[in-house]
Formats: structure tokens, C-alpha cells, sequence
């Protein structure tokens, strides 16, 4: 038996519970393995901090909600949300699956197009494309989802010198009952600028007017909403057919569906109140088929889900750098990882594991970043075993949006790896050096020299 | 106008000489023509009589495609043949002549009428009834001779050929042929009333030409009455010319070859009716002797309706099946029917699509060994699995964690909703309810006789009412756990009665993809498999559209400076083909929405919509790219006239070519919006175990159509465009 961890004792506030002879427990369970791979071998191969990555739980999430919506609409497509996760890696794992490519902005469409995804396989949405962008979406025949009128015009002067007419939608926002409600992108349902929109395209005879887009917003937490947003769509491209003959050939849902982190100031854990993405599912096919379209007339389906299908594949490992009392006698424990590369603390309490074994107390602590800022902390309050230095943890479902909101803040970003479905580890992004932070900086001739 | 009735009448006249023979064949028409010229006063006597005839039946306006086809004149050809050969030529030789003629057309078209209705052909019993009313008749016209020409044929011979005709007639009559031969020749030339070997030699080359088939079976009727003569130790009473040609050679072809699709079978029944022909022969003669009447082809004829009616009686058709549709010619009608039966038996089912969406996994099939069992056997179960075959996510013990649960349900085909049963509760899992075990459950009905069950359905899920009209693909209601049902899952069952407790009917689904986990396999018409994941086509817009070929529809090809346009057209039995303008080349095709595929091709081989029908004997109207689509080709697509002469004869027995038409769908540029779509197909003729790439293709689909047709064949390549 190995030796006993020396804990430093601690006078806690009596929690009264059901009376049993052991006392009270801890709710957790140590996370030792993520896919059979050793979290210890994970840290001492690639260092920690470390991001990693399941291909099997990407895989099968993908597949389970590819599942969910084949089985109950005929033509389904998915589009890889590019800013939920580019790495380029990630990225072909869902194009392999059949994803199509649903960027926001120039380089991940050039992302999306040296993955090899062909250029009509890839959605440009966002409010910011450049004349030059547009251009080359014109060119590769991508499906440009307009945000503006401004945006709008701009595509019209572009398509008169052109024989091909671009393949264009309208991203449309709405009120689907929920707040808050997102009107800043696209054009208006309710007071009928969407329409209005609709009608220039088709008048504007330059355009072709392919689809209709909406996302109602992020982490949705009610399937109803969606049906209402569908129902929407299908009113503008029901009339698009028929008063201006002009069938949309595709609806776009895009994206939004909840994974199960927890949300700040929730009452009750994501993974307990979180919709099922069948939940989704139902809600968005049922209505459509129900809407009245001829069935080979329906619409395809396309979704652009990111979150829901990447987030519980990432997990990020750290190792616990120090612990102290805080002048309230509240425990801290700091980490080496910190909010520069988990953004998404500033929104989820984040469910943490220790990588080893750990006695049966516990207590409230706040977990601290290793940055020397006052705003980094991951968890203001958890109820954690105690962590000592040198310790590992395992932070749950960080796979969407970290590892493209992370900042270089103080620290450096981590190597990300990825376990693929045999268990074998993959650098799929090293991390950072002081020659790659260097790489773009220029220094005048001038402040070449200091004495000091 | 006039010119045009003569052309018509010609075309009856040449057409009633091939007719003897079951043949529509011009060239040996007009073979058998000439052969009957041989005896020059008959020749000319049978041509007056068909003349007569058709005329006749012309301008009194009976069918005309009958009329056209000689149906109702080959008897008066009979007739005057054998007045020819057996009168002397006079005035009143040729009013009588012309009487007979009348009369023959009289009983044909009256026996055709009385005879038809039940499916039977008068064959040439207007020619044995006429001709005995004329023998018996004119043994009082003191006007009328008796030919002795049949005597001093070799005078005729001279008359009409001078010396040459008659030293070649001399030669060849003294060949020195074995017996048999020279009686297997003249047998032949008796059909005309004649009795030499040029004649016999002539027809039999004719006849080798129009069908091997039919030759064989002329050897068969030949040796069989030999042989059974031998085996009896008859006095060669049966064994003459004439009955060797007429009856028992003739009676080898009809049943052998003509009236039925020939087979091994066929070719059994043509040899045992050849002694039981034989012995008709004999005792009809005797009877028929008493009048000193020749019974001609009586017991033929007897014979033949006989085997028609009595093979007409069976309840079921066995191995030995009678031609459905005559093409005259016993090669086309063993081909066609082989290649029908092959490629088109499933046309009559009732379409029936998978009741679900996406890939679900049949949990239970045909003959299953949980409850598809004794009269509810043959029914099938659904779920939804994942790639771990697994039926949920979670923990599995709620209904919602199941995949199957509340996924819509499909009607399998168009029909109405019979009934419904809404009211039962699902089970939580693992728990059955064998009281009302079918649980919540749909009965469509489709056609009489013809309804499908969907049960375990989930209670109030129901979209549609009892006696609402649901479209095939229609949602009808959601999958549940309702009845004898331990974790949700679909039941489906094609029945014959409007119960829910009713008995199974096994049925097949019409178009599927099914799946083991690595291959994915198109169905036609089959049954899907226990284990295996399935799936409902999906049809291409551009496909559909490509296809489409509604009538009207117009289509232009150019190749080099050649421009074919093709028409689509339909014609009175509701069946669409293309037809050419430049050569009249026509293509019948069906189009049942999933697929495409072509049934037969008119025409010059050297069209560019022959090159077109090859190219796409069969389209299904999705796009699969891991699947190749395999068809037969009939074996007219073969060039090799030997081995196709070898296969002619032994078709009845056994298939030596084998013209296999396989399609790859090789390219698409977008699944969802497609505009270009590529197809490759190949032809490859397997010829005694041996395989050869006859031809491929590359077929490009854009803009909607069939845009253009690359085509390599024999090293040589032909591209077709779509101008138009």
C-alpha cells in the first residue's frame, strides 16, 4: 500500500444527511482513462495543460444525431460549424462522416477549402464578407447566405457582369417564443423584411435564391422553438413557391442545440435538464413534413450543429500547481490552466474530475487559473475532493469553441491531441513556442538597442 | 390509294406462304413461292387461290392486320396447290379454283371465329373440308380431268426450264443420297404436293434459315415416324411422303417450337405425339378410305387442338408453358420469353416501400423464431440500431431512450385506412401486453385481396383516420411499444384479409437498399433479410428529371453530321416508346418512377437509338455509388453469327451466351443539388464460360437531360451529344 496523502485538517460546518456508518461521500469518481488511454500517460507524454479529444465520441455523436434526424426526415445535411472547432483534424473527421463546411468568415473558408471540401459544399454566413470573398464563393459556387441588405446589394452589382447566377439564402430572424431573441443577424420575419428581401432576390433576376436559413440563438434549451422557426421557414418558402415561383430547395436550422455542460446560475446540472438532440429532432421534421409539401417536393434539411456535436469529446487536463486559504478560510486550489484557454468558464460551471484517487472529504473551494489576473477562475465555488500540487484533473465537455476562442494571455496554448478509434494519441496542434508568438512581430531599427 | 391497297394485298399473299410454316419470315416467303412454281400449273393454281382470297377478304373489310398477316388465306394456297397438282387446267378448272378459294375463306373465317374464342387456331382444316367437298364433288363434272401431270412432271419441267432446269433436276434426283435423305427431302416437298428433292432440299434450307429450332424439330418428326414404324413392324401404311411432311414433321414444329415456348419439355411432348400422330394417321385413313377421301392433315389438326385445349385446362403452368405472345419465330419467342421472365416477372406486384425513414434493421423476418410463427409468419419486425447494434442511448430503461420510439411510420403504398386501433398503452420496457397483442395497429387496404398491418404503434399518434386516403410515404402515425412489444420496435405485415388478427401474406418490397454492415446491395422485388439494415430508395432529382420522357417529349442527337430526333410516343395499350424520324427505329421503355429500363428494340442495329437502348437498358432513379446494377440482355445484342447459330439450336436446352448489362453510377457532383451525374455501363457477353466486354458506355446527365453518350466498342469510340 502506498503511502496515505497528507491532508491538512479542516473544522467543516455539520451537513446533516441520512444517518449511515460511513459518513458522508462525495459524489465523485476519479476520471483516470478517456478512452482507455491513461489520463497520468496522456500528461507525461504531451505535458499539461492538454486538450484532448475523443474521435470515437465525435464520431458517435455525429452519427446519433445524423440518426435522430434521417430517421424521421428524407434529406438531411450537416454542415461543420467551422468556428465551433477548426482544427483541421477535427474538421475532417465530420467531413468524413459527410459534413458539409458552414463558415463565418475568410479563412475558414479557406480552411474549408484546403480540408478539400468543395466549394458547393461549403455555407458562408456572417455579416462580414469581403467583396473579395464574395467573389470567390461566386466562383466555387458556394451557398452564400446573405446577412444585409447591404450585403444583398453588394451581391446583385457583383452578379450583373455574370452569366452563372450565385447560389444565395437569407438568413432569417424571428420570434420563436424565446429570449432573448436574436434580430441582429439576417432579416426580420415578423415585420417583413425577410419577405421583402426574398422578393428583390427573385426580382433582381441575378440571384438564385436556393434556401432559407435561420438560428435562433445558442444552447437552446427548448425543442418547441424550433418547430416554430421551422414552421416560419417553411411559411416564406411555401409563398416563394407559389406567389413568386421560385421553390427554395433547401431549409437551414443551423445550429444551437444545447450539449450538457451547465450553465452559470443554473438551478439544476445541463446533463438533467439539457433536451435530447431526438428532442430536436422531432420538433424541426415533423413540422416540416407536416407543413404540406408534396414529399418529393420536400426541402432538404440542413443543420449546423457544432456544439452538441463536439463539446463532451474534449476534455482539457491539468495538474494543480498550489493550494492555499483564502483570507475568508475558504480553500483555493490553483491550476495550470486557466480562462485564456478555457473561455468557456466565463459561461459553464464546468464539471472537473481528479485524475486519481482521492480520500472520501471534501470541500468548497474555488478553483484559480494560473494567470496572474484577477478574473481568473473556473470555478468560483465546487465541492471538490482536496486537491494537492502535482495532482491531475480532467475538465469535462470543453470541446466546443475553447480551442477557437483561447487566447495567448500570459500563458501559452497547449498541445491538443486526439485518441483515435483504436486508442492511439495524435498531436493534431503543438503547442505554442516563443518563436511562433515572435513569428509575426517587427521591430523598428531604431529599438533594436537599449542599454539598461 | 390504289397503289396502296395492291402493295397491302401483295403483302397478305407473300405473307399466307410463310404462314404454312409458322413463319412471318419475307425472305422464306418468297422461297416457298418459288418452290411452289416447281409444279408450275399449282404453283400458279395456289397463287390464283391466295390472290382470290386476300382480294376478297380485302375489300369485304375483315381485319385488317389478319388479313395482312395471311392468317386467312394460307388454307386457300393449300387448296390451290393441291387443285393445281390434282386437276387438269380448264375453264372450268379455274371457276371451280376460284369457288374453292371462296369457300376456304368462308371456313377460315368462320372457324377462326368459332374457334378463337377459345384460344385455338383453325390451322388447315378449311383446306381438308374444302378440299374433300371439291374431290367428292367433282367425280360428277365429266368437264374437270384429273391431272396426270404429278405422272409427267418431267414434261412440265421441260416446258417451263428447257434442258438446263431439267438436266439439273435429273442430277440431282440421281445423287446418290442415302435413303433417308432423299426421303427426308421429298417428305418435305410433299407439303406442296410435290415429290422431288430439289423442292425438299430448298424448303429445308428455307426453313434452317427462318428458325434452327424448327429444323431440328423437322428431324425429330422425321426420325420419330421412322423409328416408331420400326418399333411396330407396321407395313409402311403411315409412311408416306406426304403424311412424313405433313403430319408428323409438321406436328414436331407446332408443339415443339410454335405453340409452345420450346424447351426440353417441348421437345418431349413433340416426339411422343409423332406414334400417337402415326397411329391417327392409320386409323383415320381406314375410316376416311371408305369414302376414297384422303385425310390430308387431319390427325395434324386434331392433334393440335387437342394439345392446345387440354394444356389450356391447367390450373397452374408448369415447365411446359404455351407461347403468351407470337412473334413467328421459335428462336425470337424462347428469347423474348426467357428474357421477359428474367427481367419483367415482377411488373405485376403491387409497389411497396419500406413504412419508415432511413435505415432501420430488420429484427425479425420471414419465418422468424420469436413470433413469426405458422399463419403469421411471414412478417417483419423493425428497429432502429446503431453502429454498435444497439436499440438505445442512455440507460435503456425509459421508452424515450430508444431509437425506434416515436419515429414516424410510413404508409407502405397508396391506399385507404381500413382500420385503426388507437387506444392501448405502451408498455415500459421490458414488460408485454399479450392481451391485446398486436397493440396500437393500422390496416391499410390497397387493392382487393391486398391490405398491409403496422402495429405496436404509439397510443394517440395517429395523423390519420379510419377510411382517410393515404399517399405511399405518408405519414400514418408514430412507432410505439404498445402490445406484445418488450422495447419499441415496428411490426409489418402484408395480408390478404382486412383483420388485424389476420394471417400473413408473403410479399415482396418493391425497390429497398439493404445492407450486412459492408456491402449495401440494391433489392427488386424481394424480401428483406433478417440482420440486415434497410433502407428506402432514394430517387435523384436529376435522374427523375433525365428520365422523365413523358410523351411529346422530343430529343435531338448528333453525331458527327448524323442527327437523329427521338420522339416519345404512346400507343393504344397505354406502353411508351421512342421513335427515331430519320430511320423509324423504335424503343419501347417503361418508366414506373424508380426506374427505367427498356423492353424492346425495332430497327436498324446502326441507329444511334439502338446505341442508346444498349447504352441504357435500365436506370434506377437514385444515385447509388456503391452498388452495380445488373440486367439480362436479350441475345439479339450478340454479333457472332456462328456461336448464335450453335446457341439457336440448342437454345431449348441450354443458354450458351449469356449478354449480361451492368450499370455503374460513377460520378455526381452534389447529392443533394445535382446537376452532373456520370454513368458507366458495360455489356459483357459470357459465351461457354468464357467473359468478354462487348461494349461500354459513359452516359452524361446536365442540364436536366441526358446530355451526351461516349460509346467503346471494338477498340472503336462514338460520341453522341444532345444538341436539342
Amino acid at each position: 500500500m502506498s503511502k496515505l496523502k497528507y491532508e491538512s485538517p479542516v473544522i467543516k460546518k455539520m451537513n446533516a444527511g441520512l444517518m449511515n456508518k460511513f459518513g458522508t461521500r462525495t459524489e465523485y469518481q476519479p476520471l483516470k482513462h478517456i478512452d482507455g488511454v491513461a489520463v497520468k500517460d496522456m500528461i507525461a507524454k504531451y505535458g499539461s495543460p492538454l486538450f484532448v479529444l475523443s474521435e470515437r465520441q465525435m464520431r458517435n455523436n455525429y452519427q446519433a444525431a445524423l440518426r435522430a434526424f434521417k430517421t424521421r426526415y428524407p434529406k438531411v445535411q450537416f454542415a461543420w460549424s467551422y468556428k465551433t472547432h477548426y482544427n483541421n483534424a477535427v474538421c475532417n473527421v465530420y467531413h468524413q462522416e459527410g459534413s458539409w463546411a458552414e463558415v463565418v468568415s475568410g479563412f475558414e473558408y479557406h480552411k474549408a477549402l484546403q480540408n478539400g471540401v468543395p466549394g458547393n459544399k461549403i455555407i458562408f454566413n456572417g455579416p462580414d464578407k469581403s467583396i473579395e470573398e464574395l467573389n470567390e464563393a461566386i466562383k466555387n459556387d458556394s451557398l452564400i447566405h446573405i446577412d444585409h441588405f447591404d450585403e444583398l446589394y453588394t451581391l446583385i452589382e457583383l452578379s450583373e457582369k455574370l452569366t452563372k447566377k450565385p447560389r444565395v439564402a437569407i438568413r432569417v430572424n424571428m420570434d420563436t417564443g424565446i429570449y432573448p431573441m436574436w434580430d441582429r443577424f439576417g432579416f426580420n420575419y415578423e415585420n417583413g423584411t425577410a419577405w421583402n428581401a426574398i422578393t428583390k432576390i427573385v426580382a433582381s433576376g441575378k440571384l438564385n435564391l436556393v434556401g432559407l436559413h435561420c438560428h435562433i440563438g445558442t444552447y437552446m434549451l427548448a425543442p418547441w422553438a424550433y418547430a416554430t422557426a421551422a414552421s416560419k421557414l417553411c411559411d416564406l418558402a411555401w409563398h416563394a413557391k407559389n406567389q413568386l415561383n421560385n421553390p427554395v430547395q433547401y431549409l437551414d436550422l443551423g445550429g444551437g442545440f444545447p450539449s450538457a455542460n451547465t450553465l452559470k446560475g443554473a438551478y439544476l446540472p445541463g446533463s438533467d435538464t439539457v433536451p435530447h438532440i431526438e428532442e430536436f429532432a422531432e420538433a424541426i421534421a415533423s413540422t416540416i413534413i407536416a407543413y404540406g409539401f408534396k414529399p418529393d417536393e420536400l426541402p432538404l434539411l440542413i443543420l449546423e450543429s457544432g456544439r452538441a456535436l463536439i463539446d463532451d469529446a474534449g476534455y482539457l487536463l491539468g495538474t494543480i500547481l498550489a493550494n492555499k486559504r483564502l483570507s475568508d478560510g475558504r480553500r483555493a486550489t490553483i491550476m495550470d490552466f486557466g480562462v485564456n484557454i478555457l473561455f468557456t468558464s466565463f459561461w459553464y460551471d464546468h464539471k472537473i474530475s481528479p485524475a486519481q484517487d482521492f480520500t472520501h472529504h471534501s470541500e468548497d473551494q474555488v478553483l484559480y487559473g494560473p494567470l496572474c489576473m484577477n478574473i481568473d477562475v473556473i470555478r468560483e465555488s465546487v465541492n471538490l475532493p482536496l486537491l494537492n500540487k502535482g495532482d491531475q484533473v480532467v475538465v469535462h465537455k470543453v470541446g466546443a469553441y475553447n480551442m477557437t476562442q483561447w487566447m495567448q494571455f500570459i500563458a501559452m496554448r497547449p498541445n491538443v491531441i486526439m485518441i483515435d478509434m483504436k486508442g492511439d494519441t495524435h498531436l493534431i496542434r503543438q503547442k505554442e513556442t516563443l518563436q511562433y508568438l515572435e513569428m509575426l512581430e517587427e521591430m523598428p531599427q531604431h529599438l533594436k538597442e537599449f542599454k539598461l | 390509294m390504289i397503289l396502296k391497297k395492291a402493295g397491302f394485298i401483295f403483302e397478305g399473299v407473300i405473307n399466307s406462304y410463310a404462314v404454312l410454316f409458322f413463319s412471318n419470315h419475307k425472305l422464306f416467303a418468297y422461297l416457298l413461292l418459288a418452290i411452289s412454281f416447281f409444279n408450275p400449273a399449282a404453283g400458279l393454281a395456289g397463287f390464283i387461290a391466295v390472290l382470290t382470297a386476300v382480294f376478297t377478304a380485302t375489300t369485304m373489310g375483315f381485319n385488317a392486320a389478319s388479313t395482312k398477316a395471311g392468317f386467312y388465306s394460307f388454307n386457300a394456297l393449300l387448296t390451290g396447290i393441291g387443285f393445281g397438282s390434282f386437276f387438269e387446267s380448264s375453264p372450268v378448272f379455274f371457276f371451280l379454283l376460284i369457288l374453292a378459294s371462296l369457300f376456304t375463306l368462308v371456313l377460315s373465317v368462320t372457324l377462326g371465329g368459332v374457334l378463337g374464342k377459345y384460344g385455338l387456331p383453325f390451322l388447315s382444316i378449311p383446306f381438308i373440308i374444302t378440299f374433300w367437298i371439291i374431290l367428292l364433288a367433282t367425280k360428277e363434272f365429266s368437264n374437270l380431268g384429273l391431272s396426270q401431270r404429278n405422272i409427267y412432271w418431267i414434261n412440265e419441267m421441260y416446258a417451263v426450264g428447257g434442258k438446263p432446269l431439267l438436266s439439273l433436276f435429273n442430277t440431282i434426283e440421281s445423287l446418290p443420297l442415302p435413303k433417308w435423305l432423299s426421303t427426308y427431302f421429298r417428305a418435305l416437298s410433299a407439303i406442296f404436293f410435290q415429290d422431288n428433292i430439289l423442292s425438299g432440299f430448298l424448303l429445308s434450307v428455307g426453313i434452317l434459315v427462318y428458325s434452327r429450332i424448327a429444323f431440328s424439330l423437322s428431324l425429330i418428326g422425321f426420325f420419330g415416324a421412322y423409328l416408331f414404324n420400326d418399333f411396330t413392324g407396321a407395313y409402311q401404311a403411315g409412311i408416306n411422303s406426304y403424311h412424313l411432311g405433313s403430319n408428323y414433321m409438321m406436328i414436331a414444329m407446332a408443339i415443339g417450337g410454335f405453340f409452345a415456348i420450346p424447351s426440353v419439355y417441348s421437345y418431349l411432348w413433340a416426339f411422343f405425339s409423332v406414334p400417337i400422330t402415326n397411329i391417327l394417321v392409320i386409323s383415320l385413313s381406314k375410316v376416311f378410305g371408305v369414302f376414297l377421301l384422303p385425310i390430308f392433315s387431319l390427325p395434324f389438326c386434331i392433334m393440335i387442338l387437342l394439345y392446345l385445349y387440354f394444356l389450356k385446362m391447367r390450373v397452374f403452368v408448369g415447365k411446359l408453358v404455351l407461347t403468351p405472345i407470337q412473334h413467328y419465330s421459335p428462336e425470337i419467342n424462347l428469347y423474348q420469353f426467357k428474357n421477359g421472365s428474367e427481367r419483367l416477372k415482377n411488373e405485376y406486384y403491387f409497389k411497396f416501400n419500406l413504412p419508415v425513414i432511413g435505415e432501420w434493421v430488420v429484427t425479425q423476418g420471414y419465418d422468424g423464431n420469436i413470433t413469426h410463427k405458422e399463419d403469421w409468419s411471414k412478417a417483419l419486425d423493425f428497429m432502429i440500431l446503431d453502429h454498435q447494434l444497439k436499440s438505445y442511448s442512455g440507460k435503456g430503461t425509459s421508452l424515450e431512450n430508444f431509437y425506434s420510439y416515436n419515429k414516424p411510420v410510413l404508409a407502405p403504398g397508396d391506399g385507404y385506412v381500413q382500420e385503426i386501433v388507437d387506444y392501448i398503452e405502451d408498455n415500459p420496457i421490458g414488460e408485454i401486453n399479450r392481451e391485446q397483442n398486436w397493440g396500437n395497429s393500422i390496416v391499410l387496404y390497397h387493392t382487393t385481396g391486398l391490405f398491409s398491418k403496422l402495429s405496436h404503434l404509439k397510443k394517440n399518434s395517429f395523423i390519420v383516420k379510419q377510411g382517410d386516403y393515404v399517399k405511399k410515404g405518408q405519414v400514418l402515425a408514430y412507432c410505439g411499444n404498445s402490445g406484445r412489444s418488450p422495447e419499441p420496435h415496428l411490426h409489418f405485415q402484408i395480408q390478404a384479409t382486412p383483420y388485424i388478427g389476420s394471417k400473413t401474406l408473403a410479399y415482396p418490397i418493391s425497390y429497398f437498399y439493404q445492407s450486412d454492415g459492408k456491402e449495401i446491395e440494391y433489392k427488386t422485388f424481394s424480401t428483406p433479410q433478417e440482420g440486415t439494415f434497410v433502407a428506402n430508395i432514394n430517387i435523384n432529382k436529376l435522374l427523375q428529371q433525365a428520365f422523365a420522357f413523358q410523351p411529346g417529349y422530343s430529343i435531338k442527337f448528333k453525331e458527327g453530321n448524323m442527327i437523329e430526333t427521338w420522339t416519345v410516343y404512346t400507343d393504344a395499350y397505354n406502353q411508351t416508346y421512342i421513335s427515331c424520324k430519320e430511320n423509324n427505329a423504335v424503343a419501347y421503355f417503361v418508366n414506373n418512377e424508380t426506374v427505367f429500363y427498356f423492353t424492346n428494340f425495332y430497327g436498324s442495329k446502326n441507329s444511334m437509338l439502338y446505341q442508346f437502348y444498349l447504352s441504357i437498358f435500365k436506370v434506377v432513379m437514385s444515385y447509388m455509388p456503391q452498388v452495380t446494377l445488373n440486367d439480362v440482355l436479350p441475345l439479339s445484342v450478340v454479333q457472332a453469327p456462328f456461336i448464335k447459330l450453335i446457341q439457336d439450336f440448342v437454345a431449348p436446352f441450354v443458354q450458351l451466351i449469356k449478354p449480361k448489362y451492368m450499370l455503374n453510377y460513377t460520378s455526381i457532383d452534389d447529392e443533394h443539388f445535382t446537376s452532373e451525374i456520370t454513368l458507366e455501363s458495360v455489356i459483357e457477353i459470357e459465351a461457354i464460360g468464357h467473359k468478354r466486354i462487348f461494349r461500354t458506355s459513359q452516359v452524361i446527365l446536365n442540364n436536366g437531360r441526358l446530355n451526351q453518350l461516349v460509346i467503346k466498342q471494338a477498340g472503336k469510340e462514338r460520341t453522341f451529344t444532345c444538341v436539342e
